[in-house]
């Protein structure tokens, strides 16, 4: 379909009634996808929205591009099925902590491994927000966030040196309040090619007294403001480039980056892996392939003998 | 002879696919039907493993019995575990260097199989040595054997071919070959297709040709060809020699896949495996085959590819099977074709995680919390493998429903001879489309109960796993919930009304029997031949086949099982609980009272399921039968 005008944001917002506590960190992180999506001109029909399950997997059903919204923690197993089968979409994955780095850890590692062209955003609250507050894997231990009965026993994990460790190429961190940053930060990481990871802080307002708007607000600071060049220029320069974000992803108490970690542009994507082994992968993809004529099998007695002839045994 | 039967035993690893293959091929190349099984333990190197395989003139088999006609050993632990399994008058072949190694002494052996030949052996006044046991099947079971010095076998194949000494043992697996085809008098050159067939290299060939020559020229010296049999008289101009796994890879590629997710799983990872191999699709496109970091990844990823248009299956085992339920009720939710290719092997747990039962059969048919719609079929063979798993996609597609394909670790490892499949029989029907140009598109869409399906990439739309409206926005209102769930369950009425009930079973066996046999999956193959072999001793029993379970052949069940008394259906399965039994009676309101149940992990031979059978008619209920090591 053609489209004449410019897409607004209005385009992509559905008239679906955002039930999100009123100021939810969720509501900056949507605004900044509305803007990011309309900035870039997506088409609505060619970008998905994947979600796993939460507060923050209510995400595709307001926004008006395809949403797909799937099982806790499995929202990047669908993601990747669909990117596979389907190259030519958009991909952008919104997920909470505890969907990604609780039950859905061990696909969050896989897709760092692999660097299928997708970008997954974290909404990060520390706290599982749908079924009430308990501790997410992001919580630090000790804390009380006022839902908890005890305080946290488990120590946190550190999910952007997770994703340094897995393999992501693009690893960033916003903070929901500030919207326009968390744009750019989004906008960069559709365009990036491979598998992009942005950690956003998300107060969330009814559950976690602790990473409040206040706190944050206070805290963070942009790492590119301060000349942090996250690029790795070339495979050599990758472990210490990585190291140095390692480092700067450690640093929490008082001051908390936000920005891109790092970028490694020297890894190729799944799909170009896939192209090497398959020529007319990206050409035409397992979604754009005919499989039938005239509702018969493309595969006639004829082929099917050449393909599986080592399965065929003739008799004189 | 028109049917020939052996078992050729050795260590796992040690080459004895090898010799199955070139027998397999050697036999069906001159036109015979051949079926052989696969049995090993979980284990990669040195467990004992063997292949047990029924050749026919007359038919391609289906079936496996004992006794066989010959044993073919690698090592002293086949002589052992199988001296039972031979025919009086049979021929042992095996390694006279073994002739003093005695079974109490072998590591790789299980203590249970030890302490029962410990029992066997004093009983019939045996030292428990190779020899002992050799002497015995000599004098008192008149069995033929085939002494070979595999030193001396080895050390002349260095000597005539140059081979260096650590490389000769790789001819084992020809040894076998050789005597093997003596003793039948397979056809040269059919034996030497074989050989360049599986030795692709020219010097590996020749070198193989020569020892299989050798023991050859030894063998028929020795002995005549008694064994060998007679012309065959199957009328076919070409085969498919294929294991179950492979059989079905090809059904998924014409049926057109084009994303396979799997992670690995015995015996199912073999089919992902092969479609890999085929992932160019000799050029024109590509199939993804993607191996997942686990089962959960592995069907939501093939459920998500799915959702783009592409025909799109996973292939798993038990374990791997109860990881991807709740994604399975997503696609239920969701309406999404997706294709389940469920090889069952010995459960719970990890079971028996290289042997075969049917024990998963309740599990398929209920799996997941919540009620939707799905489809299971379930193959007894080869043949039907392949066709049920393109039928899988096509209906997956058409009733946008998933769909769960049964079939076994028994049809999965088994390699055999298949006619070679018709397919200008075969349709790819992708069920009703949603057109091009729509102003709005309603993805579940309710004015009809299987709504267009559209791609993801052509409208916008929405999915999602909770309960949602025609546009798939999350929708928790009582009459929409009404509405939505009855459009996925009338699915049900529509798959029983549009899948033909021939479709779902088949019979064999006189009308009005006496006995009925009730069974399903790789239960067909041995069924069919034992009432054959019972209704030539003039007894009438028939075998109903069950093919599918969702949806289920209740009319023509109800209808044959009226004609039998009640007392004389008999449930004849791999599990404990004869599983398909309870299905009956919850589609058909008949209860069969009767069954013949395995769960050994071996599978139901002619001999046992035939003595079974004449034990009820004395008045048993219930047979549990285990032959087979
Ligand atoms: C398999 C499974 N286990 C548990 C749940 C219950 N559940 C619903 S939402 C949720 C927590 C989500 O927390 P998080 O991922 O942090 O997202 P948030 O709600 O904070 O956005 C859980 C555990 C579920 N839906 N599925
Ligand atoms: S519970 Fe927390 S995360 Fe969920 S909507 Fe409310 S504020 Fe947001």
């Amino acid at each position: 379909m053609e489209r004449k005008m410019k897409l607004t944001i209005n385009d992509y917002k559905t008239d679906v009634w955002v039930d999100w506590c009123p100021g939810c960190g969720n509501f900056g992180i949507l605004s900044a996808m509305y803007q990011a999506l309309a900035d870039l001109q997506l088409e609505p029909e060619k970008t998905v929205v994947v979600s796993g399950i939460g507060c923050s997997g209510k995400t595709p059903h307001f926004v008006n591009v395809t949403g797909v919204h799937t099982l806790h923690g499995r929202a990047l197993p669908y993601a990747e099925g669909i990117k596979l089968a389907n190259p030519g979409l958009t991909v952008v994955v919104n997920v909470g902590d505890g969907d990604l780095l609780g039950i859905g850890a061990a696909h969050f590692v896989a897709l760092g491994r692999r660097n299928v062209d997708l970008v997954v955003i974290m909404h990060d609250n520390t706290v599982y927000g749908l079924t009430k507050g308990q501790a997410s894997p992001t919580l630090t231990r000790n804390l009380q966030p006022k839902a908890l009965p005890k305080p946290n026993i488990q120590d946190a994990v550190n999910p952007i040196g997770l994703a340094i460790a897995s393999g992501y190429t693009f690893i960033a961190r916003g903070y929901a309040a500030r919207v326009q940053h968390l744009k750019e930060l989004i906008k960069k990481a559709i365009l990036h090619k491979g598998a992009a990871f942005i950690d956003v802080l998300q107060p969330c307002v009814t559950y976690d007294n602790i990473h409040t708007y206040d706190y944050y607000n206070k805290r963070v600071y942009d790492l590119q403001e301060e000349g942090w060049d996250p690029v790795a220029k070339s495979p050599e320069e990758l472990p210490q480039k990585a190291a140095q974000a390692l480092v700067k992803s450690y640093e929490s108490d008082d001051r908390v980056p936000i920005g891109i970690f790092l970028v490694n542009p020297n890894v190729p994507t799944f799909e170009e892996r896939y192209s090497q082994r398959l020529p007319n992968y990206l050409k035409i993809p397992p979604a754009r392939e005919p499989i039938e004529v005239g509702g018969k099998p493309v595969i006639s007695i004829e082929k099917f003998k050449d393909l599986f002839k080592k399965y065929v045994i003739e008799l004189r | 002879m028109i049917e020939l039967r052996y078992v050729l035993g050795g260590p796992q690893g040690g080459g004895l696919e090898t010799t199955s293959e070139i027998l397999s091929w050697a036999f069906s190349k001159s036109g015979y039907g051949v079926i052989s099984d696969r049995e090993y333990f979980s284990n990669i190197k040195g467990r004992h493993s063997y292949v047990h395989a029924t050749v026919s003139a007359t038919e391609l088999p289906k079936h496996l019995s004992y006794p066989v006609d010959i044993v073919a050993a690698m090592d002293a632990e086949t002589v052992f575990t199988h001296f039972n399994d031979l025919r009086d008058g049979g021929y042992l072949i095996y390694n006279s260097d073994d002739d003093s190694v005695n079974y109490a002494g072998i590591p790789s052996m299980e203590k249970d199989l030890r302490d029962r030949l410990g029992a066997q052996f004093k009983g019939l006044g045996l030292d428990g040595t190779v020899r002992s046991v050799v002497k015995y099947l000599q004098n008192s079971r008149k069995a033929r054997v085939v002494a070979l010095s595999f030193k001396e076998l080895l050390m002349e194949i260095q000597k005539r071919e140059g081979i260096v000494p650590s490389q000769a043992s790789r001819y084992i697996s020809t040894i076998l070959v050789g005597a093997v085809a003596a003793i039948t008098d397979i056809n040269e050159e059919s034996l030497d297709y074989s050989l360049r067939r599986r030795f692709t290299r020219e010097d590996v060939y020749r070198h193989n040709k020569s020892m299989a020559q050798i023991v050859m020229g030894l063998v028929k010296g020795q002995f005549g060809s008694e064994l060998k049999l007679e012309q065959p008289r199957i009328s076919a101009r070409e085969f498919l020699v294929a294991s179950g796994n492979d059989a079905i890879a090809m059904a998924k590629i014409v049926a057109g896949v084009r994303f396979q997710a799997y992670y690995p799983i015995t015996p199912a990872a073999d089919e992902s495996f092969t479609l890999e191999e085929y992932e160019t699709l000799s050029g024109e496109g590509s199939l993804v085959v993607f191996q997942t970091e686990d089962e959960l990844a592995a069907i939501n990823a093939a459920i998500g590819a799915a959702l783009t248009g592409v025909r799109s299956s996973v292939a798993t085992s038990g374990p791997g099977f109860d990881l991807m339920v709740e994604g399975l009720g997503w696609a239920g939710q969701n309406e999404v074709p997706i294709v389940v290719t469920y090889y069952q092997r010995g459960g719970p747990s990890t079971g028996q995680p290289t042997r075969g039962g049917q024990s998963d059969l309740l599990s398929s048919v209920f799996a997941s919390h919540g009620e939707y719609p799905r489809i299971v079929l379930a193959s007894g063979d080869h043949e039907e493998a392949f066709y049920d798993a393109i039928d899988a996609f096509n209906y997956a597609e058409v009733f946008q429903v998933p769909v769960i394909h049964l079939v076994d670790k028994f049809l999965a490892n088994t390699i055999a001879t298949i006619p070679m499949p018709d397919l200008n029989n075969v349709r790819i029907t992708r069920g009703t489309l949603a057109p091009k140009g729509l102003k709005v598109y309603k993805r579940f869409d309710l004015s009809s109960v299987i709504s267009p399906r559209a791609f993801l990439g052509d409208y916008v739309m929405w999915y999602s796993g909770d309960e949602h409206d025609e546009y798939g926005h999350i929708n928790e209102d009582p009459v929409n919930r009404i509405n939505m769930f009855d459009k996925r369950m009338r699915k049900l009425d529509i798959m029983e009304k549009e899948i033909p009930e021939e479709r779902r079973f088949s019979y064999f066996g006189p009308e009005r029997p006496d006995i009925l046999l009730i069974g399903w999956g790789f239960v067909k193959g041995v069924a069919v031949k034992a009432i054959d072999e019972l209704n030539s001793e003039g007894m009438r029993v028939g075998y109903y086949h069950i093919r599918a379970f969702i949806p289920f052949p209740r009319e023509s069940l109800t209808k044959l099982t009226k004609e039998v008394e009640a007392n004389n259906l008999v449930a004849v399965e791999h599990n404990y609980m004869a599983q398909a039994s309870r299905l009956v009676t919850m589609n058909t309101g008949i209860m069969i009272n009767r069954s013949i149940v395995k769960y050994t992990g071996r599978p139901i031979y002619v001999h046992e399921l035939v003595n079974a059978i004449k034990n009820m008619l004395k008045g048993s209920t219930r047979e549990v039968i285990s032959y087979g090591a």
